[in-house]
């Protein structure tokens, strides 16, 4: 039987992440998130002032929150003209903590985790991203898209 | 006098007792800032009184010896007592500063005592032996004759000298010294001098030449009646006083006799007289007020052939009302020159071109009615002039040119202008009778440098200076340290502040401008030690200049002008005409281990020590740093709780707890609110602290994980830190805040009272909870920031040092105020500090955000 490999080699350290406090502003996480574009990393971590992880900023979160109307609009009606487009967001919202706009994190994976097991939370969750703890401390995160490759590799294999 | 109040000062100052503060509370910091107080308030004191006698060797102020005293007396005390007060604050830790301090001071002590030394010599010499080198032992109006007859071979008359070291044989041998004692005679008033010089001169012309002197001048006369009488068939001799410190203090010239025409049986009481004129009042009054001490006044006495003139006046190698004027001044009588002199009668006066040898500009002969001749025996008569002379020129024209001839001579030899004395001999021999520096009235004193020069575009018309002067060149910057390598020769430094670092360039700059500093700084002295003409507090320097752009500073009406401006920089040549005088060298003399600084970097500890002080102003320097260190550490004290600290009410996520040094809160109840702060820095801190938006509450649905992360300084338990209270020790002007803030640690102080120089602030920062690399960028970010607002920052591991001295309470308190924005601003900032790309981003947003122009000083 070969066994499945646990989740610390796929993580990704957690020093390698954006993360911000949850005062800072929303205009700071996306300024955070375009500093980061080319390292492909789509979240913002967010913790207290005591270093807790609290939760997660993505991005389509983000747009959704600058124009909550956006994903319910009938796609044929969307504006081809920034300058139209603009004028209907939500502007005031960048001024405002990021604490407003995260998501909690209610589940963790552990370090000895296995793959299958994190691939199970997230589906179950519907949650593309986990933090992973190691005894009390918080060590990285795994992202859907490396289990996805990790279990999928593995099936083509045999 | 002077050696017994140094020994009572040191018995004073070995017994002094300095008390130590109270082991800790309140009272202990109390105790200490009082030491810092007083100790800021003659580090000023010092600066100031530096500055003022530096101004001195200016030569644009008249100063006698009683205010070199004082300032040294003055001095002396201020820099003990900023030891003393640096020990009580430290708990005395730099005590060896006591041993720097005695034996610098003990240099300066013997530099004020001027005592002239007596060279052992004969009693008399023969002008054939003299040059000038030896006016010590023949004075001055000897010391050039013999100069110009051994040296330039131009004719003087015949003659010796008799020594200084005759003098002390005459003095000792009399015991006149104990007898004159000049010592308690009050200057001030009239009548004492009279008295004293009236004492003194029967004292000298009672008493007795002692036989082996007397013999001296005897043969020495008779030696010269035979040269004499074997070229003309007449013997007689002027006796001339030749004081030991004439010529060289100009003030001097005129105030002792002249015996004309004197027969040789005469010569033993013609010399008593002279001597006895060393003592009259007026000489007395001088003496005593240009430092010199009794034992200073000594008179050689000059005994020269008589010339019976024929004519005889005075010469200038330059016109001595118009220094822009090179043509030579011949004035002259018929007769013996005294009536020249004296202005008894009107001269003739020649005036000959310099540029074009030989030609006589101007003749001018006014009739001359008497003029003054050798009696037949002794002494000079007043009779009527001839009528076949009294319209006829005194000189003819070869005489006239070969006058003149001696006169360029003379200048060239002693390198500056001339006047002298001549005569015409009845053989029609022109002989040189004296010759000294000739005094010009300068331009500086009659046609003073406009306050602007019209036709002239004005850059910067405001600042304060801390050395007069003028200096043109190309602008260049000064930011950094660095800088100053590569330094043009002949630029103009400028800078936003100034560092006695600058040092290693006064040789170069020919002028420096500041946009901020004080003429009491430690730089400020400096320029002043290598007369680098220096404007400092200019506030807009930097913004204005360009560099490479030349310019002209005018650091006497305060101007910088645009292009080089060569009518102002020949104007500000200056010519100190005080220079010679004797008062002027013991100042120049005791400065010299007063002012200089060689206490330049504090970051060379070796140097930067109590060993490393040679002067008064390296101690002043040393203490005040290390002060400055000593207070930064009371910060430390107050956080162990003991120093009586009342709690702040504010509307801040900060805990703060308050120690009162006096007059920094106003009443002293337990809790306390931003109403009761009276201390100007912390106001402003809190006033720019309340102004800004502070994180908000966690948010309240969200759980969280109970776990940290890890990579990070922060553990577990290590939460408690956030909570933990922050200190300010205060008063009135001073401000030590440790802040607690998230998980660094940061301590601001500050100094905000009426002088610049005391006035400063102090920034360190260390810690944080992220991981190194983020704690690393936001130290940077701090850096940055602060480089910006104006601080001069040095990293040391992750520990982040910023200061920034010398700047108005206004300034002070508007950078308070964005201190206390850039606090809130990068509160645990190191957490989303990313990269490197985001750090600048932060940067940009924080001076754009909170330092616009409204904010940035001197608005």
């Amino acid at each position: 039987m070969a066994k499945i490999k646990n989740i610390k080699g796929l993580m990704i350290p957690i020093t390698d992440y954006p993360h911000m406090p949850y005062w800072a502003t929303l205009e700071e996480a996306i300024v955070l998130l375009n500093f980061s574009y080319e390292t492909t990393h789509k979240n913002v971590l967010v913790f207290d002032e005591a270093y807790r992880l609290l939760g997660v900023l993505d991005q389509k979160k983000i747009l959704r929150d600058i124009q909550p109307q956006f994903s319910k609009l009938d796609s044929d009606k969307i504006t081809d003209d920034w300058d139209k487009a603009v004028s209907t967001f939500n502007l005031k919202q960048l001024k405002e903590p990021i604490k407003d706009f995260m998501t909690p994190f209610n589940i963790t994976l552990d370090i000895k985790d296995h793959v299958l097991k994190a691939a199970h939370l997230m589906l179950k969750h519907n949650i593309d991203l986990l933090p992973v703890k190691d005894s009390e401390r918080v060590v990285g995160t795994l992202k859907m898209h490396d289990v996805f490759h990790e279990i999928t590799a593995f099936i083509i294999k045999s | 006098m002077r050696s017994l109040l140094n020994i009572f000062k040191k018995i004073k100052f070995k017994n002094s007792d300095i008390s130590e503060p109270s082991s800790h509370g309140r009272t202990s910091f109390q105790e200490r800032y009082t030491c810092f107080q007083k100790l800021l308030s003659d580090n000023n004191s010092i600066l100031e009184i530096m500055g003022d006698m530096e101004e001195k060797l200016s030569g644009d102020h008249i100063f006698d010896m009683h205010y070199v005293d004082s300032r040294c007396d003055i001095l002396v005390e201020k820099v003990h007592s900023v030891i003393e007060n640096l020990n009580g604050l430290s708990n005395r830790q730099y005590l060896s500063l006591y041993d720097t301090f005695e034996e610098i001071n003990s240099v300066i002590q013997d530099s004020l005592i001027k005592k002239i030394q007596i060279p052992v010599t004969d009693y008399t010499i023969p002008f054939e032996n003299v040059t000038r080198d030896m006016v010590s032992s023949v004075g001055g109006k000897n010391a050039n004759l013999g100069e110009i007859k051994n040296r330039l071979n131009l004719p003087v008359p015949e003659g010796f000298c008799i020594s200084a070291y005759a003098f002390k044989r005459f003095i000792d041998y009399n015991e006149l010294r104990d007898k004159i004692n000049l010592s308690s005679v009050n200057t001030v008033s009239m009548q004492e001098l009279t008295m004293a010089s009236k004492n003194a001169q029967n004292l000298v012309l009672n008493a007795r030449v002692p036989d082996d002197l007397e013999k001296s001048i005897l043969d020495a006369a008779a030696e010269l009646e035979r040269k004499v009488l074997s070229r003309t068939g007449t013997f007689n001799v002027s006796v001339r006083s030749s004081a030991i410190h004439e010529d060289a203090q100009f003030t001097f010239a005129g105030q002792y006799k002249t015996s004309l025409n004197v027969s040789p049986e005469n010569l033993i009481s013609k010399y008593l007289e002279i001597i006895a004129s060393l003592f009259t009042a007026r000489a007395i009054f001088y003496c005593k007020s240009k430092g010199f001490q009794d034992e200073d006044m000594v008179m050689a006495v000059g005994v020269v052939e008589m010339i019976n003139a024929k004519a005889s006046g005075v010469m200038y190698s330059r016109d001595p009302t118009d220094e822009r004027k090179y043509d030579i001044i011949i004035n002259g009588v018929w007769g013996l020159g005294k009536y020249a002199v004296d202005g008894i009668v009107e001269p003739h006066t020649y005036i000959v071109s310099r540029d074009v040898p030989g030609t006589i500009l101007t003749k001018k002969q006014p009739k001359q009615k008497v003029m003054l001749i050798c009696g037949h025996k002794e002494d000079a008569i007043d009779v009527r002039v001839p009528d076949y002379i009294k319209r006829m020129p005194c000189l003819n024209d070869e005489q006239i040119i070969t006058l003149a001839q001696y006169a360029i001579a003379l200048e060239k030899h002693y390198g500056k202008p001339q006047d002298v004395e001549w005569a015409l001999d009845l053989n029609d021999k022109l002989f040189i009778l004296q010759t000294r520096p000739l005094r010009i009235v300068t331009e500086k004193r009659t046609r003073p440098i406009p306050t602007f020069l019209p036709g002239h575009k004005v850059l910067i018309d405001k600042g304060q200076i801390a050395c007069k002067g003028v200096g043109a060149g190309k602008v260049y910057f000064v930011t950094k340290e660095e800088d100053l390598k590569n330094f043009p020769e002949g630029a103009v430094l400028v800078a936003k502040h100034t560092t006695p670092k600058f040092v290693t360039v006064m040789e170069k700059a020919s002028a420096i401008i500041a946009d901020v500093g004080s003429p009491t700084g430690h730089m400020a002295s400096i320029t002043r030690e290598y007369g680098v003409p220096t404007i400092l507090n200019t506030e807009i320097a930097m913004k204005t200049l360009r560099p490479g752009q030349e310019v002209t500073v005018d650091a006497i009406n305060r101007n910088v002008y645009d292009g080089r401006i060569e009518q102002l920089i020949e104007a500000g040549k200056r010519e100190n005409p005080f220079k010679d005088t004797a008062v002027f060298g013991v100042l120049r003399g005791v400065l010299k281990n007063i002012v200089p600084l060689n206490l330049i970097y504090p970051e060379n500890e070796e140097e930067f020590s109590p060993k490393g002080c040679k002067t008064f102003h390296d101690i002043t320097r040393f203490v005040h740093e290390m002060a400055m260190n000593e207070m930064f550490k009371i910060g430390k004290g107050a956080n162990t709780g003991k120093g009586g600290a009342v709690k702040l009410v504010v509307q801040l996520p900060l805990d703060i707890h308050v120690i009162d040094l006096g007059g920094g809160v106003e009443n002293s109840s337990k809790r306390i609110t931003v109403d009761n702060i009276r201390s100007i820095p912390m106001k402003a801190l809190l006033k720019g602290m309340m102004a800004i938006e502070w994180p908000g509450p966690p948010p309240v649905n969200v759980k969280g994980l109970l776990s940290v992360i890890a990579s990070t300084t922060v553990g577990p338990n290590s939460e408690k830190a956030l909570s933990e209270p922050s200190f300010a020790v205060i008063s009135r002007e001073y401000m030590n805040f440790s802040i607690r803030l998230g998980y660094h640690l940061q301590t601001l102080e500050a100094y905000a009272g009426d002088s610049i120089n005391d006035n400063y602030i102090r920034f360190l920062f260390r810690g944080g909870g992220a991981s190194h690399d983020r704690r690393a960028r936001r130290t940077r970010l701090i850096k940055e920031i602060l480089e910006r607002i104006d601080f001069n920052v040095e990293m040391t591991g992750d520990v982040l040092d910023g200061r920034m001295t010398k700047y108005n309470r206004a300034t002070i308190e508007a950078k308070l105020d964005i201190m206390a924005k850039l606090t809130a601003f990068t509160k645990q900032l190191d957490m989303t500090l990313f990269s490197d790309a985001v750090v600048d981003w932060y940067i940009k947003e924080f001076i754009k955000k909170y330092y616009t122009e409204a904010t940035r000083p001197y608005s």
